[in-house]
Formats: C-alpha cells, sequence, structure tokens
C-alpha cells in the first residue's frame, strides 16, 4: 500500500466516522478517553518544559530544598553592608511578618525588621529551619549569556550542520546507487551478498571498531571529519535495504521502454527511476540527517581534542562534564542543543512523518 | 553524579612514594630558604642555576609537537585560556617549535589517551598528571633522566625528595615537581557557633574542648562527637538528641575525601592495597576502620555523613563536593578545594587532620607533566617541558591553584590565594603547610597491579556502601578483597 | 533509545523476495553486460564493506587469539584460545552479561508494547485530534540523544518534577532513581520511553493499513475490542511488532550509551550499569587490552546472531504475512 493510500484512508475512516449520530455516552467516551490521552502527552513532554524553566534558574534555587517551580531568587535584605536571607516569621502576637535573620541558633535566633531595622534585633524562639522564605520570582536569563560565552555555539552548530549534510549527501547517493543495483540487475552471486549486506545490520560496532580506528590513525585521519565522513560515501545497510524495496515496488515497465529506446543503466537511473523514487529518498534523507545530527559515539572517538570542529553533542557531553554541579547551565547547553532539531521537526513534520511512514511501512 | 565525581576528583592526582623528609624540607622550614638558592629556570635563558653546570639545552630539531589535557585538572574554562597562551608561547621560545593544547574533558581523558597510543597517534607532553595518572600509563612514559643530564636541568631547586618522587623504579625519572596538595579539614565556623562548640584545632597534636568543658584529643572520635551535634534534621535537633528525624536531615556533621576509598582509607593512615610482594592484595587496617566509620556515619542508628543517593541531591550540590553546599560542617579534602569553596560562604576556615590511634595522616596530591614514550620528538618535547614546568609555572600555578613545589614560591602563592575572589579575609593558611609534614608514605595513588581494573572495582564498592543500607562491612570488605585478587591474577 | 534512528525507521521484512532468477553459469553477452553494470553499482558498498567492516572483523578476530596490549609489555605472540578461556572464567563478563540481559528483559516487552497501546489508542475512534498528539509524541524523538539524556537526569534527581509528582500524591520518601541499584533499570526505561515516537507513527502506519473488511467481519462475528485486537490486529501487526524486537534485539544487546552519559561508565550504582557493551567498551579502551576486547566483541556478535537466529526460528510460528500463501 503507498503512503498517499494509507495517509487518505487515515482520512476518509475520520470521515466516515464523523457521519454517524453519535450518543452521549459516545461523547462521554471520547472525552473521557482524549482527556486521559492528553494527560499522558503532557506528563510525556514535561521534561521538555523542566528542562526549560530549569535552565533560568539561579544555583541559590536549585540548592534550596521546596523551592518554588518558577525560577525564583529567596528575598533577602542588606543590612550593614551584609545580606541576610528573610524569613516569614509567626510572632507571638499571631502575627506572621517578614523578618531578615541576622543570627541563627538552634533554639532562638535573632531578626530585624527590614521595614525598621534600626529598631533593634528581635529574638525569636523556634528553629529558624521550620520557617519559610518569601520568593520573588526572577528569571535568569543571564545564564544564556553565560553558557554563550562558555561554548563557541555557533562553530559547534556550524560543525553539525555540515557534518550532518555532507554524510546526508554521501550515504543518499551511494545508497541509491548500490540499491539501484541491487534491485535492477542480475549478476551472480546477488543473492549472497544482500544477504551479508543485510546481516551487517547485526554487527555490534565493537568488532570493527580497534582497527578502523587504528588504520583512520595511520593514515592521519583522526582530529578530522574524515573518518565520520568518508564511510558514509560507501553505503550501509540499512538504507539500501529500504531504497531496495522500494525500487523493487516500481514497474519495470518504464524501464523497459527507456532501454528499448537505447538508454542505458544511468540514464534510465536519472530520468526513469529517480522520479518515482523521490519519497523514500527524501526519507531516507531525512533520517541520515537525523541519524548524523545525532551521532554521538564516533565524533566523541575521533574528534577528541579538537574541541574546534566537535559538533554539539559532543561540546554539549564535554560542558557536562566540566558543569554538571550546575544544573542550570546544562540546561541551557541542552536547549540550545534540541531547539533546532525540535524547531526543524515542527516546521516540517509532515514531511517528517510521512517519510517514516514510507521506510516504516512500506515493503 | 556521585559516580562522576568520583573520577572527577581522583584527578588531581597524587604522588607517589612521598618521603616525609622531602615534604618537610620542602614546605616546612626551607619555604623561607633564601630564593637565590631555588631560583627557578626554564625556557633557554640559561641563568646560572646550579653548582654542576649551566642549563642549556642541546640543540634539537625544531617540532610541531601537542600536549594533552586533562587527566587532572585544566579542563575548566577558567583555565584554559592560560593553558593555551602558555601553549602559544612555546613557538616563541622556540622559534620553529609548536605546541599544541588538546583539552579532553577528564571524564573521557583516560580512554581517549589510551585510544590514541594504541592508535600510534601518541601526544608528547601530557599535563597535568599526577601519580594516578601516571600510574594508570604504567610503562608509557619517557625516561626524562638522560634529557635532564644532558642539559644539565637544576634539579637543586627542588629538594631532592621532592625529584625522586617522580622516580619509578621501572621507567626512570618520569617527570618534573610542579605543585603539591595537602589535605586539611575544612570547616564553617557560623555553624559551630550556632552549635556553641569550639571550633576545631587549627595546630597538629593539640586538644579539643568538648562542650562539657574536657579536653580531648583531637581524633576520630572526637570529631564524631562533634559532628553528631553539627548534624541537624529540619526541625532543629541534632543527631544525638532524642527526636532526631535522620530521614529529614538539614545539615550534615562531616564530610570524608569520598572520591575514592584509598584516599578516603588514608585519611585514617597510609598505605597501599599491594602487600610487600606486590602481587597479594592486603588490605591497611586503618583503611577498614574508615571504611566502617565512613559506613556507620552514613547508615548507622545516628547518621551524621550523607549517603550517595544524598550526596547526589542538588540540595547537597549535586554530586559535587558537598562542603561547597554550606551545608555541611567539617569536611576533609585537599588544597584544591580551594576551586570552589567560595560556594560555602565566607565563614569557612581550615584546621588539623584528626588522628588515628596517635597518629596524624594528611593525604596528598601531586602534579606534574610528563613525556609519553611514543613521542617523535623527545628533545623539543623535553624542552617544552621545561618551559611549562618552569618560565611557564607561576601562570599555570596560579591558574591551577597548585602549591608551588619550589619553596621558595609558597609565600606569595598563599599571599595570592587568600585574596580569592568570596574568601574569607582571615584564613589560616598555616594548617596547610603543617598539614604537609603529615603526607601519606606511601601514597594512597601509587602504582599496583592492574590499576584502572582495580580502581574500577574499588569505585563499584564505594557506590554500593554509599548507597545501600544494611551492609555486613566485614563481609563486604573480604568480598572487595576477593575481587581485587581475582583481578590481579587473572 | 533514540540512539539509532536510522535503525528504527527502517521496517525491513527480514525475508529476500528472490528476484529475478539468478543467472546460470553461462551468460549470454547481455547478462554478462548486465552483471558488470550490477557490480558497478554496488561497488560502493563492496569497497566499503571489504575496508570498513570485512577486514577490521577479521582483524579483531585475529586479535583475539594474540597478545596485544596497549602498553605490550610481553612480546606479541600467538596466544591460541587463552583469551576465549580467560573470559569463560571471568566473572565481570557474566555479570555485565548478566546486567545487560536482565535489563533487555524490562526493556524489550516495553519497547515493544508501549508504543503499540499508544498507537492502538491514538486510532481508536475516541480520541480527538490523534494526528496532533501523533506529532507531539515524535518530538523527544528529535531531540539530541545527549541532551535527552541530561535533561531526564534532572528530572529524575531529588528536586526533579517526577519526584515531585510522587512527593504531591504523597510519596514521603521518593525513590532516588539514579542512585539506588534498584531504581535504576526503571530510570533508564524511562529514559527509553521518551524516544518511542518513531515507534508510535510506525504503529500507527501499520495500523492504518489493516484493511477494515477484517474489523467488519469481526463485528459481525460479534467478536468484542479484546477479541478483535487478539485475532485481527496483533496478527495483522505482527510483521511489524516483530521487525520492532529484532531491532530491540540488536539494539540492546549492544545498549551502553545512555548508561556511558549519565554515569561516567562507571557502572553506578553499584555496578547495575555496566552493561556487557560498556564492560566491552572499556576493556578496549581504559584497560587498554585489545586481545582480550576483542575476544568479548566477538563473543557478543555471537549471542546477537544465535538470538537473532532462534527468533526468525520462533517467528515463523507467529508472524503473518499478508499476501504470503
Amino acid at each position: 500500500m503507498s503512503v498517499a493510500a494509507t495517509v487518505a484512508q487515515g482520512d476518509q475512516g475520520g470521515a466516515r466516522r464523523s457521519r454517524r449520530r453519535r450518543t452521549a455516552a459516545e461523547w462521554t467516551r471520547i472525552a473521557i478517553v482524549t482527556t486521559a490521552f492528553a494527560a499522558v502527552l503532557i506528563a510525556f513532554l514535561s521534561p521538555l518544559a523542566y528542562s526549560a524553566l530549569l535552565s533560568l534558574k539561579s544555583p541559590s534555587q536549585i540548592t534550596q530544598a521546596n523551592s518554588p517551580g518558577l525560577p525564583s531568587d529567596p528575598a533577602t535584605f542588606t543590612w550593614q553592608g551584609k545580606e541576610y536571607p528573610v524569613y516569614y516569621v509567626p510572632l507571638p502576637d499571631g502575627t506572621t511578618r517578614e523578618l531578615a535573620i541576622v543570627k541563627k541558633g538552634r533554639t532562638a535566633s535573632d531578626f530585624i525588621d527590614p521595614a525598621n531595622p534600626d529598631a533593634g534585633t528581635i529574638t525569636w524562639q523556634g528553629s529558624w529551619r521550620n520557617l519559610d522564605q518569601p520568593w520573588q520570582l526572577a528569571p535568569q536569563w543571564d545564564n544564556y549569556a553565560k553558557v554563550w560565552d562558555l561554548i563557541n555555539f555557533p562553530r559547534a552548530l556550524f560543525n553539525t550542520v555540515a557534518l550532518a549534510l555532507i554524510g546526508t549527501i554521501g550515504t543518499v547517493l551511494s545508497c541509491l546507487l548500490v540499491a539501484y543495483g541491487f534491485a535492477r540487475f542480475r549478476f551472480p552471486g546477488r543473492g549472497l551478498l544482500f544477504t551479508i549486506l543485510l546481516a551487517t545490520i547485526f554487527l555490534p560496532g565493537a568488532v570493527i571498531l580497534i582497527p578502523t580506528y587504528t588504520i583512520f590513525v595511520k593514515i592521519g585521519w583522526v582530529g578530522t571529519w574524515l573518518p565520520l565522513l568518508v564511510p558514509a560515501f560507501f553505503a550501509n545497510a540499512y538504507d539500501v535495504f529500504l531504497l531496495r524495496q522500494y525500487l523493487l515496488t516500481i514497474p519495470r515497465d518504464l524501464d523497459e521502454a527507456a532501454m528499448i529506446d537505447g538508454a542505458g543503466p544511468w540514464r534510465i537511473l536519472r530520468s526513469v527511476v529517480l522520479p518515482q523514487a523521490w519519497p523514500v529518498i527524501v526519507a531516507v534523507s531525512i533520517f541520515t540527517f537525523v541519524y548524523a545530527w545525532n551521532d554521538f559515539f564516533g565524533p566523541l572517538i575521533y574528534l577528541a581534542g579538537h574541541g574546534d570542529i566537535q559538533p554539539l553533542q559532543v561540546v554539549l557531553a564535554n560542558f557536562h562534564g566540566v558543569y554538571y554541579k550546575n544544573p542550570a547551565l546544562i540546561q541551557v547547553g541542552n536547549m540550545l542543543t534540541l531547539g533546532i532539531p525540535v524547531l526543524l521537526f515542527i516546521l516540517f513534520q509532515r514531511v517528517f512523518i510521512r517519510g517514516i511512514v514510507i521506510t516504516g511501512v512500506e515493503k | 553524579m556521585e559516580s562522576r565525581l568520583a573520577h572527577l576528583r581522583t584527578r588531581r592526582l597524587p604522588a607517589l612514594l612521598v618521603s616525609l623528609a622531602f615534604v618537610a624540607a620542602a614546605c616546612g622550614p626551607s619555604a623561607t630558604a633564601s630564593p637565590a638558592g631555588g631560583q627557578p629556570t626554564g625556557g633557554q635563558s640559561a641563568e646560572p642555576s646550579g653548582p654542576p653546570a649551566t642549563f642549556a639545552l642541546p640543540s634539537f630539531s625544531p617540532a610541531a609537537m601537542r600536549w594533552y589535557c586533562c587527566l587532572g585538572t585544566g579542563e575548566d574554562p577558567t583555565q584554559q585560556p592560560t593553558e593555551k597562551s602558555v601553549a602559544d608561547a612555546v613557538a616563541t621560545v622556540f622559534p620553529g617549535s609548536s605546541l599544541k593544547f588538546e583539552v579532553v574533558t577528564y571524564d573521557s581523558a583516560r580512554d581517549t589517551l589510551a585510544t590514541q597510543i594504541r592508535g600510534g597517534n601518541t601526544p608528547d607532553i601530557v599535563g597535568p598528571v599526577g601519580i594516578g595518572g601516571f600510574a594508570a600509563f604504567q610503562g608509557q612514559w619517557l625516561d626524562l633522566a638522560p634529557y635532564i643530564a644532558k642539559s644539565h636541568y637544576d634539579l637543586s631547586q627542588f629538594n631532592q625528595a621532592a625529584v625522586d618522587f617522580y622516580k619509578s623504579p621501572t621507567e626512570g625519572e618520569i617527570g618534573i615537581p610542579f605543585d603539591v596538595y595537602p589535605s586539611m579539614v575544612w570547616y564553617k565556623k557560623d555553624f559551630f557557633s550556632e552549635a556553641g562548640l569550639q571550633e576545631p584545632p587549627h595546630t597538629y597534636n593539640t586538644q579539643y574542648k568538648m562542650p562539657d568543658g574536657s579536653m580531648a584529643d583531637w581524633n576520630y572520635d572526637t570529631l564524631k562527637a562533634i559532628a553528631l551535634k553539627l548534624t541537624v534534621d529540619r526541625n532543629g535537633k541534632a543527631a544525638d538528641e532524642a527526636g532526631f528525624d535522620k530521614a529529614h536531615i538539614v545539615q550534615y556533621g562531616f564530610e570524608p575525601q569520598r572520591d575514592d576509598l584509598r584516599g578516603l582509607g588514608a585519611y585514617w593512615g597510609a598505605g597501599n592495597l599491594a602487600g610487600p610482594d606486590g602481587k597479594t592484595v592486603v588490605i591497611p587496617d586503618a583503611w577498614k576502620t574508615a571504611w566502617k566509620f565512613f559506613y556507620d556515619g552514613m547508615w548507622g542508628p545516628q547518621p551524621f555523613i550523607m549517603t550517595g543517593q544524598v550526596y547526589a541531591s542538588q540540595e547537597f550540590n549535586g554530586g559535587g563536593y558537598a562542603f561547597f553546599s554550606g551545608k555541611v560542617a567539617m569536611s576533609e579534602n585537599f588544597l584544591w578545594t580551594t576551586y570552589g569553596v567560595a560556594d560555602a560562604g565566607t565563614d569557612w576556615d581550615l584546621a588539623a587532620i584528626p588522628s588515628y590511634n596517635g597518629k596524624v595522616t594528611s593525604p596528598l596530591n601531586a602534579d606534574s607533566f610528563g613525556i609519553l614514550k611514543g613521542t617523535k620528538n623527545p628533545d623539543a618535547a623535553f624542552a617544552a617541558l621545561t618551559y611549562l614546568t618552569g618560565d611557564a609555572s607561576d601562570q599555570l600555578l596560579q591558574a591551577y591553584g597548585g602549591m608551588p613545589a619550589r619553596p621558595d614560591k609558597q609565600d606569595a602563592f598563599f599571599e595570592t590565594l587568600g585574596k580569592s575572589d568570596g574568601f574569607p579575609t582571615k584564613v589560616d593558611w598555616q594548617v596547610v603547610k603543617d598539614s604537609v609534614q603529615y603526607a601519606d608514605n606511601p601514597n594512597f595513588e601509587a602504582p599496583m597491579p592492574k590499576y584502572n581494573e582495580t580502581l574500577d572495582i574499588l569505585s563499584k564498592y564505594m557506590s554500593k556502601w554509599t548507597t545501600t543500607g544494611g551492609l555486613d562491612m566485614d563481609a563486604e570488605i573480604n568480598a572487595l578483597q576477593a575481587e581485587i585478587q581475582a583481578t590481579w591474577n587473572s | 533509545m533514540n540512539q539509532l534512528p536510522g535503525v528504527t525507521a527502517a521496517i525491513p521484512r527480514f525475508r529476500l523476495r528472490r528476484g529475478p532468477r539468478p543467472p546460470s553459469a553461462r551468460m549470454s553477452p547481455l547478462a554478462r553486460r548486465e552483471a558488470r553494470y550490477g557490480f558497478l553499482f554496488i561497488s560502493p558498498w563492496i569497497v566499503g564493506f571489504l575496508a570498513f567492516t570485512l577486514f577490521p572483523m577479521v582483524a579483531t578476530l585475529a586479535f583475539t587469539f594474540l597478545n596485544i596490549t596497549l602498553a605490550q609489555e610481553e612480546p606479541l605472540r600467538f596466544v591460541g584460545l587463552d583469551n576465549w578461556t580467560r573470559m569463560a572464567g571471568d566473572q565481570h563478563v557474566w555479570d555485565s552479561l548478566g546486567v545487560t540481559l536482565r535489563f533487555a528483559a524490562l526493556w524489550l516487552p516495553i519497547s515493544i508494547i508501549v508504543p503499540f497501546t499508544v498507537a492502538v489508542g491514538l486510532n481508536s475512534k475516541y480520541v480527538r485530534g490523534a494526528s496532533l498528539m501523533r506529532t507531539l509524541f515524535f518530538v523527544p524523538y528529535v531531540v539530541p540523544f545527549v541532551a535527552g539524556v541530561l535533561v531526564w537526569e534532572q528530572m529524575l534527581g531529588d528536586t526533579g518534577w517526577v519526584n515531585a509528582f510522587l512527593k504531591l500524591v504523597g510519596v514521603d520518601s521518593p525513590p532516588s532513581w539514579l542512585f539506588d541499584a534498584g531504581w535504576i533499570y526503571p530510570a533508564l526505561i524511562l529514559m527509553g520511553i521518551w524516544g518511542i515516537g518513531a515507534g508510535i507513527v510506525i504503529n500507527l502506519a501499520g495500523l492504518r493499513g489493516i484493511p477494515t473488511e477484517l474489523y467488519e467481519a469481526a463485528r459481525i462475528d460479534g467478536a468484542g475490542a479484546w477479541a478483535t485486537l487478539r485475532n485481527v490486529t496483533i496478527p495483522m501487526m505482527s510483521p511489524i511488532l516483530f521487525y520492532t524486537l529484532i531491532l530491540g534485539v540488536v539494539d540492546v544487546l549492544q545498549y551502553f550509551l545512555v548508561p556511558l552519559v549519565l554515569k561516567n561508565g562507571t557502572g553506578d550504582p553499584a555496578g547495575a550499569t555496566l552493561f556487557y557493551n560498556l564492560n566491552l567498551y572499556k576493556t578496549f579502551f581504559t584497560y587498554q587490552q585489545m586481545s582480550y576486547g576483542a575476544t568479548l566483541a566477538w563473543f557478543l556478535f555471537g549471542i546477537t546472531l544465535v538470538v537473532t537466529l532462534i527468533l526468525f526460528a520462533l517467528s515463523r510460528r507467529w508472524v503473518y504475512y499478508a499476501g504470503e500463501r
């Protein structure tokens, strides 16, 4: 079944459903099920919101137990050149006032009234640790400026995009050729070769890592993009498989007609196969791009020590290694790293999802 | 990230076979020795500096070299500009040569270096690196002795023992002394005053005045007694009071150095896991005591040390050094604690390490730079090394916060350190100088068989002990010993 | 786990469709020409396979019979099966294999059932705005993996929303997800579930592909929702479920990047995240024992091969390919 048909059928299903009259019971069910799903979805997406809020918090808020959810700062009062935290203090007369603590004690502490500091200290009996603090909304936009200074973000972004783009071009080109070869030509050993190709999907990466790394070192490629980019131009099993499966569904009649007209294999590929295969090519491109964008282990080992050519993810992991104890800054890094792919996805979600449907369901 | 931490900090690597003589001499009285005697020299400015001959680098062919960081400190973005400018300066000092500074964050630094060496992509200079780092790459270091001899490099600016410090029985002279980090007790004065307690002693071999007025030796029993009074729940009750709510502790009395079980043990007494034959695992008794003290402090009926879960919580600095959260009354740690201690507030000071069985031990970290055997430019690399540990050392030491291994530089170092942003106006730096005299010998990071594997086993047990209550510690220690032994045997 | 988008994107039906019959031994000039072109087009893969797969694989296999270490204290020599026998007696290897298998036992069913269930739900006529929801469920899938792990690190921390929520509903001492050996797998699974967007979309597309006539027929037969699910939906979806399972197995046996980033490869808490592949990675990179690491790598390869072959053999019993007689 083609994608278009799949999608269309889904839509028809919807149309068909709405034609029937619904009972009140059905509406209730719709409300309940939809609400339940929406709730699950909200929970599912909440980490992103959490990350966004956390990125705006100050270290003093993060280390404070029971601090508010929104980025805020505890209130303080500066007296005689020193800052004192302010607490809600329940006074013996039954009122609660905001007082600044100047001397902490186990059973009794001294406070002053910020409204009237000259009145002297008020001694309050009780454990100050049980008191609540007033908080003021205070998003730390400054966190973003700090991280921007600490990470060469434009550089890392450029590296990421360049790596992903070049890798995608190489993958799509080479995989298309190979898939075309497998789908349209008979040659001895084809079945066996294709089986070997598929079998490489099951090969743990570790089996080839050390010799590969050694070779790349010997030819001076480590510390450059070449180990990440060059193999992309030599096809990979997943994408070849996808493309081949799709090419097999394209009828050969047109090929044959073109062949009779004297077209060679290259021209058939260009003017007959390509125009029909574009949906799968778009899909494969998108996935290769996302994969390359998210590639972590390769850049981690091949670009270690070369901060100026590392992509975002490696830069982010390194940043985490240094700033792990300042979660707000880490989340700023996260926001900067995930912002672009998420934005791209939202803009192109139609193409994207269609891509998955194609790659996922086409046989 | 307690685990990350464990690794992150073991990084400030230490030193092997520290001779007490060195320490006492290098950092004690001789700190006031005539500066002329210890004139540091490096680079090509061939100043007359030692009796035997004048330091002069033999001519070498210029080379493009790589400086691999960070098996120890050095990855912090505030340090990197200094490191980069020092690396760039090499091109000026040695025309035709260049030194490229490469940062691999500590997290992956060991693995990446191993891979680079294996792949034949060996960097030239590695550092800052301590004995832990040297030990992790046993067999990979260049013996500097011939280069020192050829250039008449003046090692007399350091105490002989300091030099011996980097002498490996199998590999020769693998480093030139650079900096040292002794251990002290860091404490919050305001917590002591809130609890109405005397502050801990600043001098060694003195007594502590208990709340009841009696005098007690400053040992781990005393420390525990007051740590209990300084551990407070959310209702303001101390750990030794009735009704203490141990599920909701908001302030802890004590925090040991928990990066490495060996280091933790070394505060109770110096030792090494390798027995006399070098092949049998022998866990020092002092370490066993230390580990049980630690475990009991976390999981016992009256906790005063945070568990792994609490240690990892944001409230207590999210796996960074818990003392920096400002919610810990006393903590044992190395001098490099200065890099983040400003977060703890402005009320901290330094005190003496308590004694165990009448003996004080202050574990020591130390850093240097090494040259890898696989370098293609040993002469040029040695020249660059003398620059890093010589003329550039002032800049670098300031960036790293390390106490100079050259005795004549130490007073100036503390002068500058004391003026750091956010530090209390008065810190008793004398404690640091005194502590050096109690350095652990042998050093806890000294080489042992299967170094990296053993570290991982230790870290696994550390993780288990800090996150699991109700364990039988004798059985655990036996299991640990057996597991390490099995690894050594394989 | 969204570390391999390309992987989950593809649903190969793992059966080779035989193309036109293979050419006979004696080829006509035309057939030879065709074969030449065939080889020409697949040559990028052949070259890549030889250089980047076969050669390193063989080299790694050769390593397993040598004594290569980083330091190479002993002269390089042939050691026979020493590495293999050492592995057989190495408790760390078996412990780490146990970790991987335990995690796989938890994760695999979830990685198949959750996307399937959500997809079935979204496909239900009682859900409004299903396509918007589908899109939103997909969002975390495009979040770069390191960022995703670091978001969850905070989300599951002591001040994170997960525990805030648990406290809200009355759990006084919520778990320390990332620092408790008993809670780390649920934590890793939560992170894994975050990346199921692609799985949902694939399942949804599969569900949409089931002919409505089958449901009509089931309805006429008086089948309830459960019976319809069991007798129509699941059999029709079995190729997709099988595909998810196979790639899930391959992925989960190699699982280690999330703990590597989260725990810096320490295996904390208490060795609970010392996955097989992490131990392998450490043997290579940290312990610098190339030959032994190579042996572990080949053993993993063997396990993967055996498990997938068994799954393929079993698949004949439950995977139903429509259109095949």
